[in-house]
């Protein structure tokens, strides 16, 4: 017998037969639970007290100690079943030494909280997963074709102002040219198609990055969600709808979308979306068409497949959703504010 | 772009109520900021996105409500009538960049008079929030405002040898701007000069020695086309942002040049007096003229969702000013206004039919195709890991991708190569961290230097429980081609090695990882030399573990012992397994033995463990290490007691007593054979 083994048994033992002498409802049912537990020929402490002596000589003292103490905790709790049932009460006594309060707080472990940003990063996937989205991925540091050529972005475009982006001080050896931080995740887009004929229908999250200084509504890394649907007769219609189903499911009632002319370089036509909140309406984020330059530089028919894209920022959503006021909470990581969500 | 509903009135008859317009403006993409009264005028503020430089003037906006509510445009025709002798005779221009001006052109008026410009004039500039001056240089800014065009006024008389020569800036050229402020030039910028210097930087300041001044009597009106690049780089560059360079920027009306150029000699003719010389001097390539677009009828649809009929598709096109060519039930050809340089293509028709037929009537209600979606076994893998941190009581935290160059040294266990540097550093990112540290614009190669910073935060703030993670990217130079970014997972706890440890074996046990996780000692800066460890699975490399040595706190401005560990999730991506199989569960109970062996110090656990395992055949379920002990009295030196526990299973049988002794004793018997280990008691 192992020492654990019997600890353990004995725990179950005290516990088992403190149970059945509070229970005990008349003297006859207490007597039986008295042999059956405590019985001097073939009481469960009996057998117990015989697994003592199996253990090893090092490990009898404290198998010993435990053994006593189970013993006295058994036959108090039996003592006190008789005095219970003598005195003809039924309720558990209140002449108990030691009191139990039922009031104070339960053992706790620590549990993890997931960042705020994830939460909404994971609703986001698995909004867009059940509308048949599938995540896409992509490097965070770019060329300057995926960044800003594929997406119909030319050189003279002010997105490509070198003080706007984060470009990288050496161009790697054999690297087409500079290297930047994405500034968005239209990025995966241009790798998804590259790579994947048409249809293509994909959602890319992750960090971008612009040198904004950080202050309570920037911060010069930040998370974006991005969504692509390419196939033959995708229509703006097909965009509205899916924005629609998107944020209804977001929000959990009805929501209306609305479009405002706007100018992205890697859709057209571009707006900017809003959803009905209350009696007016938010802003969203940009979709459109998906230029017909942008399918021409991945190598798709613009006369046989059209599609939509949009992109909205995580941060805001997040910001909105949990009153987070400054931008900035999201990145101190005090365990204060991580533990809020 | 703000405007004047007033102003406005000039050119359109405008709806009774300015929130009507300005609504009926946001939805055809000119977004509203605000409407201010003004004395008796409103100023609204519209949003103007940058492919629509037409709408940077009056006229502009008149023409979008024009076509929004149906209504007939109308602009001044800005006839002139010249009395004085031939502008050629009185001054020369001449361009040496083309590619920096396209195109420039000069009118001279002689003889006007300098005064304070007329109330209604000051009135509609307040309106727009610009100050008057006089009523050259008001009119100047009236006519900009009006038709988005900007002009220039110089004092002809100051202007060396009468002469505009329009050239590149040449290095380190000091320039005295308007505002009096010289400003130091480089090539690529262009200037206006006079036969000997600088006199104006070309679309985007004046010059001091060339302004209008109360004395002036004769003056030179600029309207030039400049390159938008180059405008706006100069711009920048100098930090002299203007209501012209902005407009340049964006690209101006190249066939409105002219007729701005008639227009503010018109208003000066008008409010100043003097005489226009004959003709005027224009210099440059005409732009090309726009050429004809073909829309496909049959693409309205098939983008928009919805059909629009030819004959509004039409109305539209022509409403904002393109010459239909050609229209029959397929198709229309037209030929854009030369200030929609936007519109060049069919899909760029396609977007103002859209705009201007409106977006509302778009519905949001058709079936989408149904489709399936997969979730990448990457996304799977990080969401298990963030499982296993939240449930051992880590809290996740994000932490910005550049760090400052004293992380970047301090810690890179992936790779000696040098890390990537942005030419950008992130700004107030560090403004809670040391002030003593560089700015952040290293590109990390790993996450533990940003998670030490975290936990020194969180301890300034006296958090008690500060136990951080995060999955983000590491970025490790390549020899060639993008840097590879690698997924990692790095945490940093209160408690020690083997909790640490711990964590990360029950992240490979989450995973179903089967491949043993081999440990091998190692030195790492900031990690305590016997407490720091390579780790890996089948000889690749997953990752890292140790304590924080007492420099690495210092480092940090740690108070308290710290653990942390940073693994390569993207290969445990490639070992772990998403779809473990069943393994049938025996029927009968297991037993458990224990043991306490006297082993040399030396003796490492794993070896010991490869020896009970193989001793111990097949019933073995679990071996379960309990703890070290030692007694150098009773065993003498270098020595130390391993005790654990074993438990047995059969698969088919319940094992006797005897069966699990013997099994027990030739435990016993290969740890003696093999490590010299003595069974205690």
């Amino acid at each position: 017998m192992a020492l654990p083994d019997l600890l353990q048994q004995l725990d179950e033992f005290v516990t088992a037969a403190v149970t059945a002498f509070g229970q005990a409802a008349s003297p006859q049912a207490l007597e039986e639970s008295r042999v059956e537990f405590l019985g001097a020929k073939s009481g469960v402490l009996r057998a117990l007290q015989k697994q003592l002596g199996a253990l090893e000589p090092a490990d009898r003292p404290q198998g010993g100690k435990r053994f006593n103490e189970v013993k006295r905790a058994v036959e108090a709790a039996f003592q006190e079943a008789s005095a219970r049932l003598a005195s003809g009460a039924t309720q558990r006594s209140d002449r108990r030494v030691v009191e139990f309060d039922a009031t104070l707080p339960g053992r706790h472990f620590r549990l993890g909280h997931l960042h705020p940003i994830t939460q909404t990063i994971e609703e986001l996937k698995d909004i867009m997963g059940r509308l048949g989205f599938s995540v896409a991925d992509g490097p965070e540091i770019e060329d300057e074709r995926h960044n800003f050529e594929a997406l119909n972005i030319p050189l003279e475009h002010p997105a490509r102002d070198p003080l706007d982006n984060f470009y990288l001080a050496v161009a790697q050896g054999g690297s087409p040219g500079p290297l930047l931080l994405r500034s968005q995740t239209s990025t995966v887009q241009i790798r998804v198609m590259e790579q994947t004929p048409p249809p293509v229908r994909i959602i890319a999250i992750g960090r971008v990055y612009r040198p904004d200084t950080a202050d309570a509504t920037h911060y010069p890394m930040f998370h974006q969600m991005e969504g692509l649907l390419v196939d033959r007769r995708v229509t703006m219609a097909d965009l509205k709808t899916v924005l629609r189903l998107f944020a209804t499911s977001y929000l959990g009632h009805d929501v209306h979308i609305r479009f405002r002319p706007s100018f992205f370089p890697f859709t057209e036509p571009s707006v900017e979306v809003d959803m009905s909140w209350e009696d007016g309406w938010i802003e969203f984020g940009g979709a459109g068409m998906v230029d017909p330059n942008v399918l021409r530089a991945v190598g798709y028919d613009p006369d046989a497949v059209t599609g939509f894209a949009f992109g909205l920022g995580v941060e805001r959503l997040c910001m909105r959703r949990h009153g987070v006021s400054d931008i900035r909470e999201f990145y101190r990581n005090d365990v204060r504010f991580l533990r809020q969500f | 772009m703000i405007v004047s509903w007033n102003w406005l009135t000039d050119f359109v008859e405008l709806p009774a109520d300015p929130a009507e317009a300005a609504q009926r403006l946001m939805m055809a993409g000119l977004n509203h900021e605000s409407t201010e009264r003004v004395d008796d005028d409103w100023a609204i503020d519209l949003e103007v996105t940058s492919n629509r430089p037409d709408c940077l003037g009056h006229v502009g906006i008149a023409r979008e409500i024009a076509v929004l509510f149906g209504r007939q445009l109308r602009t001044p025709a800005a006839a002139l009538s010249a009395t004085g002798s031939s502008v050629a005779e009185l001054a020369r221009v001449r361009i040496d960049c083309p590619q920096l001006c396209y195109r420039y052109t000069a009118r001279i008026i002689r003889g006007l008079r300098i005064s304070p410009s007329p109330e209604w004039l000051v009135r509609r500039l307040r309106t727009l929030g610009l100050p008057a001056i006089n009523n050259v240089v008001d009119v100047t800014n009236y006519v900009m405002m009006e038709c988005g065009q900007p002009l220039h006024a110089f004092d002809l008389a100051r202007l060396g040898g009468r002469q505009i020569i329009v050239r590149e800036a040449r290095a380190g050229e000091a320039f005295l701007a308007i505002d009096h402020r010289t400003y130091t030039l480089q090539p690529g910028m262009c200037v206006i000069a006079d036969a000997t210097s600088a006199v104006a930087l070309g679309g985007v300041m004046g010059g001091a020695e060339s302004e209008v001044l109360d004395s002036t009597t004769d003056i030179l009106i600029e309207a030039a086309e400049f390159s938008p690049l180059s405008i706006r780089t100069t711009a920048r560059t100098l930090g002299l942002h203007s209501p012209s360079s902005y407009r340049f920027e964006r690209g101006v009306d190249p066939e409105g040049v002219d007729w701005a150029s008639r227009r503010c000699c018109e208003l000066i003719l008008q409010l100043a007096g003097g005489e226009l010389a004959e003709g005027v001097l224009d210099v440059g390539c005409p732009r090309s003229r726009p050429e004809r677009i073909t829309l496909r009828l049959a693409e309205v649809p098939r983008l928009l969702g919805i059909s629009v009929p030819a004959k509004r598709v039409r109305q539209i096109l022509a409403d904002l000013g393109c010459a239909v060519e050609r229209a029959d039930e397929k198709e229309v050809q037209v030929v854009p206004p030369s200030w929609r340089r936007d519109l060049s293509r069919e899909i760029d028709l396609i977007e103002e039919v859209a705009r201007i037929h409106g977006y509302q009537n778009i519905p949001e209600d058709v079936a989408v195709p149904m489709c399936p979606s997969y979730t990448a076994p990457r996304d799977r893998i990080a969401r298990k890991a963030r499982q296993v941190l939240t449930a051992t009581g880590f809290d996740e935290a994000l932490t910005a991708s550049l760090v400052p160059v004293e992380w970047s040294q301090a810690f890179s266990p992936w790779t000696s190569a040098a890390p990537v540097v942005s030419q950008l550093a992130m700004k107030g990112i560090l403004s809670e961290a040391p002030k003593d540290l560089s700015a952040a614009d290293h590109v990390r190669r790993s996450l533990v230097p940003s998670l030490l910073e975290a936990r020194r935060y969180n301890e300034s703030m006296s958090n008690a429980v500060i136990e951080l993670f995060e999955v983000a990217r590491i970025y490790l130079p390549q020899p060639a081609g993008l840097p590879q970014e690698q997924t990692t997972l790095t945490l940093v706890s209160g408690q020690d090695y083997a909790f640490a440890k711990g964590v990360v074996e029950q992240l490979l046990a989450a995973l179903n990882i089967a491949t043993e996780l081999t440990v091998t000692s190692l030195s790492l800066p900031l990690l305590d030399a016997h407490k720091c460890s390579a780790l890996s699975l089948d000889g690749r490399t997953l990752g890292y573990l140790g304590e924080v040595n007492a420099e690495g706190c210092k480092r940090f401005g740690l108070r308290a012992a710290a653990t942390c560990a940073e693994i390569n999730l993207d290969l445990l991506g490639q070992l772990a397994n998403l779809t473990p199989q069943f393994a049938p569960i025996s029927p009968c109970p297991s037993t458990a033995r224990d043991l306490n062996l006297i082993v040399a110090e030396s003796l490492r656990w794993t070896d010991l463990l490869a020896t009970v395992r193989a001793a111990a055949g097949e019933d073995l379920e679990e071996v379960c290490f309990r703890e070290i002990y030692r007694d150098t009295q009773k065993d003498g030196a270098d020595q130390k007691r391993m005790l654990f526990s074993i438990t047995l299973r059969s698969a088919n049988r319940t094992l006797t007593g005897e069966e699990a002794d013997a099994i027990r004793d030739r435990i016993v018997a290969a740890c003696t054979a093999n490590h010299g280990a003595r069974l205690l008691g």
